[in-house]
């Protein structure tokens, strides 16, 4: 078996919401039990488990944590404790497939009963001794990489802005996003909004939600047999600089972040980045797209707000990118921020979204993380033939 | 806040209006934040030396958001690459007009207190 024999069979996706009243481990389970509904299977099918939440202790060792083989009433044969989920998540569970460790993984984590009352969400907030300090959230290191970014190339503010308009236009229509029905935007809206952290204004940056994601993958072989189109892993690459929010993020170094794990995953796919249908693009903030776009081939360096802008990144642009709104306006759910990425860009490979399918999608990218986080990660996924 | 035995001699410095950073006793190389062994040529061999505390913007920006209760905003943040070869993140305040510093405008520390306790902070120079 290869990675192209490893497929995604079910995806899962609870009410995303700003606030829940379920907690963390509820939705996590409530996104396993609709991916398995979605899969054609029971949870006694499971033997593998990468699950991620914001609770205590991890998936399944430490004593006060979530005891999922027990939780499932099945004895599971692997454990990874992916972090983050997401692409991550879904190499574990695919090498756990290849090696012969498991047969079908479930991948599920959320957040719910985690947020309101802070100033910033509390996962937002980074506790290092070097960090804390001096008031850096997650989102002002992404500013200080952003800031350099933007002394070269000051037009791109304007490109960023409306790169959040279309994406935040793309969630306005999505009934399942947490921004639904709000909007339209344009790009002089986003600039008006609220300043968070310069450059980013509050349509810049991502939401801090709660819900669930799972995803449930097995191999090709055993997904010809489930209801569902099999969406399999084209490819795949990861980067790791550094640990996440403690050094500061250097410009010179995060700016390209993904542009090795682009060429690993597109050259294990066979395919380049013109072969994309559609780019489910981790935006923790508008500038972080164009970024992308830049650092994973897509177009040169610097280029990248002008590549949205004449590329078309709406549903009816030539490059549809973060068809549910994303996590500018869908929803960013901690730690499974990353399975929402894999989940939507399934269902569009499926062709099942509905008034935001882009038709003849047959070849989607789903990634994770960012600059200012220090790494990245990315898959590529299709249609099996 | 918890400080691990790698950091103890940093924050004590501090407290006394005091810069320190660790320099490798092998090979020389400054750097920062503080690890177990030097990421030049992993020797353990490395001892905080004082700092005189002058470098330059590597990045600015402005928080407009407290992250948590006890920051007043908007506030200055950024990088700075200090003269000796290392950097840290920290606030920036006064300096000319109190603007945000450009990049590579040069700063020196300074101290502030918030909550009681002593942190360092980055003046930009006046020209």
């Amino acid at each position: 078996m290869n990675l192209s024999d490893i497929a995604i069979v079910g995806v899962g996706l609870t009410p995303q919401q700003k606030r829940s009243d379920r907690n963390s481990l509820q939705v996590a389970l409530d996104a396993a039990k609709l991916a398995l509904a979605d899969a054609g299977l029971s949870h006694t099918d499971l033997d593998g488990i990468a699950a991620r939440w914001p609770g205590p202790g991890g998936t399944v060792l430490a004593p006060g944590s979530a005891d999922w083989s027990t939780l499932l009433g099945v004895p599971l044969d692997w454990i990874g404790d992916s972090y983050p989920q997401g692409v991550p998540a879904l190499v574990d569970a695919a090498g756990a497939i290849l090696t012969g460790q498991a047969t079908t993984v479930l991948i599920t984590g959320g957040q719910a009963g985690v947020l309101g009352g802070g100033r910033v969400a509390a996962y937002t907030q980074p506790g290092n001794e070097f960090v804390a300090p001096f008031g850096a959230f997650t989102s002002a290191h992404f500013a200080l990489v952003a800031q350099r970014h933007l002394a070269r190339h000051p037009h791109a503010r304007q490109g960023m802005a409306e790169i959040a308009a279309s994406i935040r236009n793309v969630g306005s229509v999505n009934p399942e996003a947490v921004m639904a029905g709000r909007g339209p935007y344009t790009a002089d809206d986003i600039l008006a909004a609220p300043p968070i952290v310069d450059p980013f204004t509050l349509l810049d940056l991502c939401l801090a939600s709660e819900g669930g994601a799972a995803v449930i993958v097995t191999t090709l072989e055993r997904a010809r047999d489930l209801p569902h189109p099999p969406i399999v892993v084209l490819g795949a690459g990861m980067e790791w600089l550094r640990q996440q929010y403690v050094d500061p993020a250097r410009y010179e170094q995060t700016w390209t972040i993904g542009a090795s794990a682009a060429r690993k995953a597109f050259a294990q796919a066979g395919i380049g980045p013109s072969d994309v249908d559609v780019a489910q693009l981790y935006d923790v903030n508008s500038l972080e797209v164009a970024r992308q776009f830049e650092a994973l081939g897509f177009c040169g360096p610097g280029e990248g707000t002008d590549f949205a802008l004449a590329t078309g990144i709406g549903l009816d642009g030539k490059l549809p990118t973060c068809t549910d709104g994303g996590l500018l306006a869908c929803s960013h759910i901690g730690w499974g921020g990353p399975t929402l990425k894999l989940v939507e860009a399934v269902r569009q490979l499926r062709g099942e979204c509905g008034d935001r399918q882009v038709a003849g999608a047959e070849v989607a990218i789903a990634s994770g993380a960012g600059s200012g986080a220090q790494y990245y990660n990315l898959a590529l996924l299709g249609r099996a033939r | 806040m918890s400080t691990s035995g790698l950091t103890e001699d940093f924050w004590t410095a501090v407290g006394r209006r005091e810069l320190v950073r660790p320099v490798c006793g092998d090979c020389g190389r400054n750097f920062f934040t503080p690890q177990v062994a030097c990421p030049a040529c992993l020797s353990e061999n490395w001892t905080y030396e004082t700092s005189d505390g002058r470098g330059r913007v590597y990045s600015a920006t402005v928080v407009h958001k407290p992250p948590s209760p006890g920051f007043a905003v908007p506030f200055r943040l950024g990088i700075v690459d200090l003269d000796e070869g290392w950097s840290m993140l920290a606030e920036l305040v006064g300096g000319p007009g109190e603007r945000l510093p450009a990049i590579d405008a040069p700063v020196h520390v300074t101290w502030i207190e918030r909550e009681g306790r002593v942190l360092p902070a980055f003046t930009e120079d006046i020209s």
